[in-house]
């Protein structure tokens, strides 16, 4: 869900990748108990699209002015 | 699997719908080859169009590539405002010929806008006026458009092109809608214009102004959002009516330009989402509908357009005419950028319309106990202009004021300090508002008298600082100048080299210093009939100056 708002609201992006990288370390460390490695793989994904996206906005705006 | 291809349709389709899609749609633009461009064929005044140079802001143009600036103001009384909900004079071109004018009316907010208005405004140097339109008298009912109003706005050209003044037709809205009803006092229609009836859509909510705001009532902000997010095609149905005008004038280089929204209000979005996803990739489809642009993706229409979308050409094929694109009304209350700044097009005619009313609109003054105006703007009057510079660099546009304005006693400070950084940013204006009636009017001329009378005298304040002396055009777009409105000197500082177009300055009848010109340049004075002078420093090469003496101006006021 932090991941999806990322892409609305950038500020939302860091949260987005340290709560998804978090969570697929749990995942990874459970040994197949805990599911849901789809999930925040997306949330990683959109997270860092987000940051991406805020980055480069915000270089532009920068460099272009 | 399944699962995992529904996430990455999700993730791909919520990017497309937000930031990533609209970046993707906005920098699509760079690479884009821009629309074919042609000036259409000579009229009494020539094409602008916006110059685009590596390195500096771009600016509006003529076919010399010289820079050209506008000064101008805005009459007002081709708007529909409430409640009486019909236009106050009649449009029919044929009460106007012949110098005929209809009697004023003291129930109607403006003067009625008549030929004698545009000699007026000649007069005072102005070779601009911005003509705001109703869209509720433009398309009173759905598809079907007012003939009349177009002819009377036809006849308004006719009359700037007698008098040297390029328009721009200006698709305005005060509070959404004068329709959008009443539901106690506290709202005057008076003050509300825009959309017609059908295509205000207030889902039953209460029309209540809080804060003495026009704008902060919730059938407006409902209203307003509902034509952002497209509700029942009705920003379908605004194209088509930008397209019907731009239809009428695409062969007139007299209509300079059109002004696609006035002030956008954000309804209930959030800054930044608004302007990025909502307002921009708007004005982005109102250029593709008018120009033929073909940015942004192929989409649907009549329903909720994601920013990512473009917008079909509507046949205007008008690919002459300047774009102005109002800044979001959130900019205007913080004079700060609200949003990230990006390329709109790769139509070229691109103008950033800058609404400047620094210490009056701005939150300062809106909202006293919270902001001190000693505070507030921290860059003071300057912080506008000069953002909004980055602003226009960003996008790839020129910058123009194209509205600004303030009652008049507070003129030696607000006014004065808005034409000073005009000066300073070498960027035009069209002044609100041109005649007003009423106690609080902020014409250029003081209210009428009597109630039949079209207007008051000029105001002496307002033509002092209004008519200046300024460059209409030249080659040297870092020149530097400086009109002093109390004792009527005019400095200009510029470079240039032999061969280059001259640099054009008007001296308006006010002014009456000698004029000297040296340095790097040939000069030469010529007198208008009316007493305004216009002087043509021809570049020699090199550094040059272009001098009016002091001399106190002679003022025209009644």
């Amino acid at each position: 869900m932090l991941g999806l708002l990322a892409m609305w609201f950038g500020v939302f992006a860091p949260f987005a990748i340290l709560s998804a990288t978090r969570s697929l370390v749990r995942i990874r460390a459970s040994n197949g108990e805990l599911g849901g490695a789809a999930s925040a793989t997306a949330g990683l994904i959109a997270g860092a699209i987000g940051l991406v996206v805020i980055v480069a906005g915000i270089g532009y705006w920068i460099l272009a002015a | 699997m399944t699962r995992r291809a529904l996430l990455v349709l999700v993730v791909a389709l919520v990017a497309l719908l937000t930031y990533p899609g609209a970046m993707l749609a906005s920098f699509a633009t760079r690479v884009t080859p821009a629309p074919a461009t042609f000036r259409g064929p000579a009229g009494a005044l020539p094409w602008l169009h916006v110059e685009h140079r590596a390195g500096q802001i771009p600016f509006i143009a003529d076919e010399q590539g010289r820079m050209v600036l506008l000064h101008g103001a805005t009459p007002a009384s081709l708007l529909e405002f409430g409640p009486g909900n019909s236009p106050a004079y009649p449009l029919e071109p044929s009460a106007y010929e012949n110098g005929r004018c209809p009697a004023n009316k003291a129930s109607s907010k403006y003067p009625p806008l008549c030929q004698a208005d545009l000699a007026e405004m000649a007069r005072l140097g102005f070779n601009l006026m911005r003509l705001p339109l109703s869209w509720s008298l433009l398309e009173p009912q759905r598809g079907s458009f007012n003939r009349t109003y177009l002819d009377r706005v036809a006849q308004i050209v006719d009359w700037a092109r007698d008098q040297g003044i390029y328009v721009i037709v200006d698709m305005h809205q005060n509070g959404y809608s004068n329709y959008v009803g009443a539901s106690d006092s506290s709202v005057d229609l008076g003050q509300y214009s825009g959309a017609p009836p059908w295509a205000t859509i207030t889902d039953g909510f209460a029309s209540h102004v809080y804060q003495k705001q026009r704008e902060v009532n919730p059938a407006v902000l409902e209203a307003t959002t509902n034509f952002w997010y497209d509700r029942s095609g009705i920003q379908d149905e605004y194209l088509a009516a930008l397209t019907v005008i731009a239809k009428r004038f695409r062969d007139d280089p007299v209509v300079v330009g059109y002004g696609i929204y006035n002030e956008p209000l954000i309804g209930w979005g959030l800054p930044p989402g608004y302007e990025d996803l909502l307002l921009f990739p708007f004005y982005r489809r109102a250029i593709d509908a008018i120009t033929g642009a073909h940015d942004g993706l192929p989409c649907w229409s009549g329903f909720f357009m994601p920013a990512v979308c473009g917008y079909r050409d509507l046949g205007a094929d008008d690919t002459r005419h300047l774009i102005f694109l109002d800044t979001g009304l959130l900019r205007e209350v913080t004079d700060f950028p609200t949003h990230l700044p990006m390329p709109v097009s790769s139509y070229p005619n691109v103008v950033l319309a800058l609404h400047a009313y620094t210490h009056f609109y701005t939150i300062d003054h809106l909202v006293p106990n919270l902001v001190s105006s000693s505070s507030y703007p921290w860059g003071g009057y300057d912080q506008s202009y000069s953002q909004a510079e980055h602003e226009a660099r960003s996008m790839d546009a020129a910058l123009f004021v194209s509205e600004f304005g303030s009652p008049p006693g507070d003129d030696s400070r607000l006014l004065a300090s808005q034409v000073v950084e005009q000066d300073i940013h070498r960027v035009g204006f069209a002044f609100w508002t041109w005649k007003e009636n009423g106690s609080g009017a902020w014409g250029v001329y003081a209210p009428p008298a009597t109630s039949t009378d079209s207007s008051g005298c000029l105001r002496g304040n307002r033509e002092q600082l209004l008519a200046r002396a300024y460059p209409r055009a030249t080659a040297d777009t870092s020149l530097t100048f400086r009109y002093n409105g109390v004792d009527g000197s005019f400095q200009l500082r510029a470079t240039g080299r032999r061969g280059d177009p001259p640099t054009v300055v008007y001296v308006p009848p006010e002014v009456n210093g000698s004029v000297t010109v040296s340095g790097g340049a040939d000069g030469s004075t010529s007198d208008n009939a009316d007493g305004s002078r216009i002087i043509v420093a021809t570049p020699t090469g090199g550094r040059f100056n272009v001098y009016v003496s002091s001399a106190p101006p002679v003022l025209a006021t009644c």
